[in-house]
C-alpha cells in the first residue's frame, strides 16, 4: 500500500488540486491531507464609490478595472490560500469595525470553499479506486466537520471515528497543544493525553495502527519552530528555533509504538523521526508557495512494515 | 477605520503561525557579527593589503560592498520567494537540480567548514591566546601558542567550543551572540576613541616601550618594523591612503576583501505566514545594515589606523607578520600587530590591555558558532532527502544535539585541523575556504537568475514578481551581477599566484571534496533505487490540471 500525506494546506487551492492528482502521479493508493484544511485570511476586493474595483495583496495594491482582472485577482488569492471577498465601500469599513462581522464571513467562505473542493474531489477521484482522506485539525473550525463527513468521496476521522486502510487503522486527532494564537482545537497536556488514549482505544494492533496526530511529538525535531516573543514578534530575528510539540504526543508514541506516526502543524520542521520502532513524519508545509509538500510511504504489508518513505515537494 | 485612499487591508483570523514579524535590530545583529570585522576583517582581508603594494584599500572596499549588495538582493529575493526553505541547497535543488545542489551546499556548507576549524583556531590564538600570554610575559606559554602543537590545540579548544554552542541550540547561542555584540561594541568603541585622539608620536613611543617590556625588543622598533617591511615586500608597502588608482591593482585587493565581507547572509531566513513585500523588504534591510554599517566601521577604522598608527607602520607590521608565518622574512615582535592589542600599549597598563583583548574576544565568540550550525542544517535536509544515512538528523532525546552531524562536522575539521597545525602548505590555503563558499552562492545566483523562467508559477506567486529593472526581474538581474562579482573572483583565485591557492596541491584538496561530494551523490542515487526510491521525484512538480 502506498500512502501520499500531506498536511497544512490552509485553503491553497494549488495544493488542492496537486493533492488531488498525486494519486494516479506517484501510483498512491490513498491521499490524505492530515490536517488545516482551511485558510487563514481573507482579501477584500473593495468596490470604491466610483465603480473601480481596488485590492492589495502581498503589499501590492492593485485597480481591477475588468470583471477579468478580478476573477484573475481572485485565483492568485486563492492560490496562496486565501479567500478573495468582494466587498462594497461601506461593507469593507463595516467589517473594520466589527469583528463579528468578520467571523461570519470567514466562516461563510471557509465554508463555500470545503465544499468546492469536496466537490472538485469527487469529480476528480470518483470512481478511481484512489482513497482521499481530509482531517479538521486546530485551525479548522468545527463546522467543516459536518461538510467532511457527509462527503461521498472524501473521508474524514477523528478520535471517535478511526479509518480502516486495509488491514491497517488509522487513528486521527486534529487537537494539538497550545498555541500563542489560541486556535479552535487546542487542549492542555492533560486533555490531550485523554483524548489520545480514547483514539487508541480502536487500535489493538501496534504493527497494523497508524498515527494522523496532528502535534508532532515533543522534542522529536519535527516540531521546531521559530521561537515568539509574548507580542508575537520574532525572539532573535527568527533564528531561535524551539521545540513546541506535544509531551502527550510523543508520550503516546514512546508507549504504544505504532509502526507509523504522521504528524504537520509546524511547517518550517520538515523531517523523518524514529521514536523506538515507531517512523514519525512531517512533511511541512509550503502551501503559500503553492508547493505540495508530502510524505510518500510505501508499506509492505506482508513485513507490516514501511518498506520505504520519502519526502518530497510537488 | 480605513482613510479614503488607502489600499485594502487583508482581514486575519486566528490561526497558528501568524506572527508579527522580527526586530529589524536581530536581524542587522547576525549579519553583522557575520561579517565579522574584528575576526575576518582585521584578521585576513586588512592585514593582507601590502601583498597589492599598488592597490587602494577604500576603493576596493566601496566597489566589494556595492557587488555584495547584489548578494543581499539575490537572497532576499529568494528567501521571499521560497521563504522557509532553508537556503543554498534547497533553492538550488528546486531550480537547478538535486546532483548540483547538494554537491555545491555539502561542499560550500559542510565539507569546507572542516577547514574553517582552524582558520578559527588560529583567529582565536592571534587575537586572544597569544595576546594574553604576551601581556601577562608567560614566555612558556607563549612559546607553546606559537608552536605547531600550541596551533592544534587552540584548533582544538575551537573545535570543542564550536560544538558546544552547537548543542546550545540557536536560542542560547542568539542569547551569547547579543551579550558578545555589546561587549564587542564597547570595546571597538574604546580603541576607536584611542585611535582618535591619541597622538602618532604617542604610539610609536607607547609601542616601542611596551615592544621592549613585553617581548624584549630593542631601539626604535616602530621604525625598524617600517624597514624591516620595505625589505620584506622588496620596495614600497602600500601608496598613501587615498582613492587613486580606483581601478586597475585596487580589483585585486577584492579577492582579499571577499574572504571577510562576502557573508551579510549567512544565515538568513524568514518565517512566519501571510507575507507580503514589506518583508522582502525587512530581510534586504537587515542584510543590508549589517553589511554597510561593517563597511563604515571599516572605513572609520582605516582612517584612524591610518592616523593613529600610520598606514606605513600599520601595513608594514602586518606584512612582517605573514612573511614570518609564510617564511619569506622576518618580523619585530613575535606576535600578529592585532590593531586593538597595539592600540591598547597607550595606556601603558597590562590590566587594561588584558581588559581589552578579552573584551575583544566577545567577536569571536559571538561569531564561532556559526562555524557548524549551518552545516548541521544542510546535513539534515540532506538526510531527509534521502541522500544520506536517516541517522545523521538523529537529535539526542535529553538536549535535543544533533549528535551524528556533530561528529561530522567534528571529527574531520580535527583531522583537518592536524594538517593545518602540522604541515606548512595546508596553512597557505586560507582563500580555498572562501572559494568553496563562493562556488556555492554561484550556484545560488544562477538559480535565482532563471528563478522566473524555470519556477515560473512559484516566482509569479511571490511578492517580489513585480520588482523589475527595465523589465527584467530584478532577481534575475541581482542574480546576473552576483554571479558575475563571483566570477571575477572566482578567475582571480584560480588564475592568479597572488592568492596562493592556484597551485595543484591546492586544487587537489578542493577538488577531492567535490569529488567526495559527487560520490556520495552517486553512491546513494544508487543504494536508494535498489530500495524502491527514486532521488529524481523529490523535486517533480505534480501536474496542477
Amino acid at each position: 500500500m502506498k500512502i501520499f500525506f500531506v498536511t497544512d494546506l490552509h485553503g491553497s487551492e494549488i495544493c488542492w488540486k496537486k493533492f488531488l492528482n498525486a494519486g494516479p502521479f506517484y501510483g498512491a493508493d490513498v491521499v490524505i491531507l492530515g490536517g488545516d484544511v482551511t485558510g487563514k485570511a481573507m482579501v477584500p476586493i473593495v468596490q470604491r464609490a466610483n465603480g473601480t474595483w481596488e485590492a492589495s495583496l502581498q503589499d501590492h495594491r492593485d485597480i481591477l478595472e475588468s470583471e477579468d482582472a478580478i476573477v484573475e485577482f481572485e485565483k492568485r488569492v486563492m492560490n496562496r490560500g486565501y479567500y478573495p471577498i468582494r466587498v462594497s465601500d461601506q461593507e469593507y469599513v463595516a467589517m473594520q469595525e466589527d469583528e463579528d462581522l468578520v467571523d461570519k464571513r470567514f466562516k461563510e467562505v471557509m465554508l463555500d470553499g470545503t465544499e468546492r473542493w469536496i466537490a472538485m474531489a469527487e469529480e476528480k477521484l470518483a470512481g478511481t479506486g484512489i482513497r482521499v482522506v481530509a482531517c479538521p485539525a486546530n485551525d479548522d473550525m468545527f463546522e467543516i466537520d459536518d461538510l467532511l463527513t457527509h462527503a461521498q468521496v472524501v473521508e474524514t476521522g477523528d478520535e471517535d471515528h478511526p479509518i480502516q486502510l486495509g488491514d491497517y487503522t488509522m487513528v486521527s486527532m486534529g487537537w494539538t497543544n497550545p498555541t500563542p494564537w489560541h486556535t479552535f482545537r487546542e487542549a492542555e497536556e492533560p486533555e490531550l493525553a485523554k483524548r489520545i488514549e480514547r483514539a487508541l482505544s480502536a487500535a489493538s494492533d501496534p504493527e497494523r495502527t497508524i498515527l494522523n496526530f496532528h502535534a508532532p511529538p515533543y522534542g522529536s525535531k519535527l516540531d521546531n519552530a521559530p521561537a515568539l516573543n509574548p507580542d508575537l514578534t520574532y525572539v532573535s530575528g527568527g533564528q531561535a528555533l524551539r521545540p513546541v510539540g506535544s509531551t502527550s504526543v510523543m508520550g503516546s508514541i514512546k508507549e504504544f509504538q505504532p509502526f507509523l506516526s504522521l504528524h504537520g502543524h509546524i511547517h518550517e520542521s520538515k523531517g523523518a523521526a524514529r521514536i523506538g520502532k515507531t517512523l514519525a513524519l512531517n512533511p511541512g508545509s509550503s502551501y503559500e508557495e503553492g508547493i505540495l509538500q508530502a510524505a510518500i510511504v510505501n508499506i509492505d504489508e506482508k513485513k507490516r512494515k514501511v518498506k520505504n518513505y520519502q519526502l518530497v515537494n510537488g | 477605520m480605513a482613510a479614503v485612499g488607502e489600499a485594502p487591508t487583508l482581514f486575519l483570523r486566528k490561526a497558528t503561525g501568524l506572527v508579527k514579524g522580527w526586530s529589524r535590530f536581530d536581524a542587522f545583529l547576525y549579519s553583522f557579527m557575520s561579517v565579522n570585522f574584528v575576526t575576518l576583517g582585521l584578521f585576513f582581508a586588512l592585514s593582507v593589503l601590502a601583498f597589492v603594494p599598488d592597490g587602494q584599500v577604500l576603493p576596493a572596499l566601496l566597489i566589494s560592498g556595492v557587488f555584495v549588495t547584489f548578494l543581499v538582493v539575490t537572497y532576499a529575493g529568494l528567501i521571499s520567494v521560497m521563504p522557509r526553505a532553508g537556503g543554498d541547497y534547497v533553492w538550488q535543488s528546486r531550480v537547478l537540480g538535486g546532483g548540483i545542489a547538494f554537491v555545491l551546499a555539502v561542499t560550500g556548507w559542510w565539507f569546507i567548514l572542516w577547514y574553517w576549524a582552524p582558520i578559527y583556531g588560529n583567529i582565536l590564538n592571534v587575537e586572544v591566546f597569544q595576546p594574553l600570554a604576551a601581556v601577562f610575559k608567560l614566555d612558556g606559554v607563549s612559546t607553546f601558542l606559537a608552536s605547531n602543537n600550541g596551533l592544534f590545540f587552540v584548533c582544538v579548544v575551537t573545535v570543542l567550543l564550536a560544538g558546544y554552542l552547537v548543542s546550545l541550540g540557536m536560542e542560547g547561542y542568539a542569547r551569547v551572540q547579543k551579550v558578545c555584540f555589546y561587549i564587542g561594541m564597547i570595546a571597538l568603541g574604546v580603541v576607536l576613541l584611542v585611535m582618535l585622539f591619541g597622538s602618532r608620536s604617542g604610539f610609536q613611543s607607547a609601542f616601542n616601550q611596551e615592544a621592549a617590556n613585553l617581548f624584549g625588543a630593542k631601539g626604535d622598533v616602530y621604525n625598524e618594523t617600517i624597514k624591516v617591511a620595505h625589505t620584506n615586500n622588496g620596495g614600497a608597502i602600500v601608496p598613501s591612503l587615498g582613492f587613486s588608482p580606483f581601478f586597475g591593482p585596487t580589483f585585486l585587493l577584492v579577492p582579499f576583501l571577499c574572504f571577510w565581507i562576502l557573508w551579510p547572509n549567512w544565515g538568513a531566513t524568514l518565517y512566519g505566514e501571510v507575507r507580503g513585500a514589506s518583508d522582502f523588504r525587512r530581510v534586504m534591510g537587515g542584510m543590508m545594515w549589517g553589511l554597510w554599517v561593517t563597511v563604515a566601521v571599516a572605513v572609520v577604522f582605516i582612517l584612524l589606523a591610518s592616523k593613529f598608527f600610520g598606514w606605513e607602520f600599520f601595513n608594514g607590521a602586518n606584512l612582517n607578520y605573514w612573511a614570518a608565518v609564510y617564511g619569506f622574512g622576518d618580523q619585530t615582535i613575535p606576535v600578529w600587530s592585532y590593531a586593538p592589542l597595539l592600540a591598547s600599549f597607550y595606556f601603558h597598563s597590562q590590566l587594561i590591555t588584558a581588559l581589552i583583548i578579552l573584551a575583544f574576544g566577545a567577536w569571536f565568540i559571538g561569531w564561532a558558532g556559526t562555524l557548524f550550525l549551518s552545516s548541521t542544517r544542510v546535513i539534515f535536509a540532506a538526510a531527509f532527502d534521502r541522500i544520506l544515512p536517516e541517522k545523521v538528523a538523529d537529535v539526542s532525546e535529553r538536549r535535543h544535539v544533533p549528535v551524528w552531524a556533530l561528529i561530522l562536522m567534528l571529527v574531520p575539521a580535527l583531522i583537518v585541523s592536524a594538517f593545518y597545525a602540522y604541515t606548512s602548505t595546508f596553512k597557505t590555503w586560507i582563500l580555498d575556504a572562501t572559494l568553496v563558499i563562493a562556488v556555492t552562492f554561484f550556484g545560488t545566483a544562477i538559480a535565482a537568475m532563471i528563478l522566473p523562467w524555470r519556477k515560473k508559477r512559484i516566482y509569479e506567486n511571490s511578492p517580489i514578481a513585480r520588482y523589475k529593472v527595465a523589465g527584467i526581474p530584478l532577481i534575475t538581474v541581482a542574480g546576473f551581477l552576483t554571479a558575475a562579482f563571483l566570477g571575477f573572483n572566482l578567475w582571480h583565485w584560480f588564475t592568479n599566484d597572488l592568492y596562493a591557492i592556484n597551485d595543484p596541491d591546492s586544487l587537489l584538496f578542493m577538488g577531492s571534496m567535490y569529488l567526495l561530494a559527487l560520490v556520495i551523490y552517486v553512491v546513494a542515487k544508487v543504494v536508494r533505487k535498489q530500495q524502491g526510491i527514486d532521488l529524481a521525484a523529490i523535486h517533480q512538480e505534480i501536474p496542477v490540471e
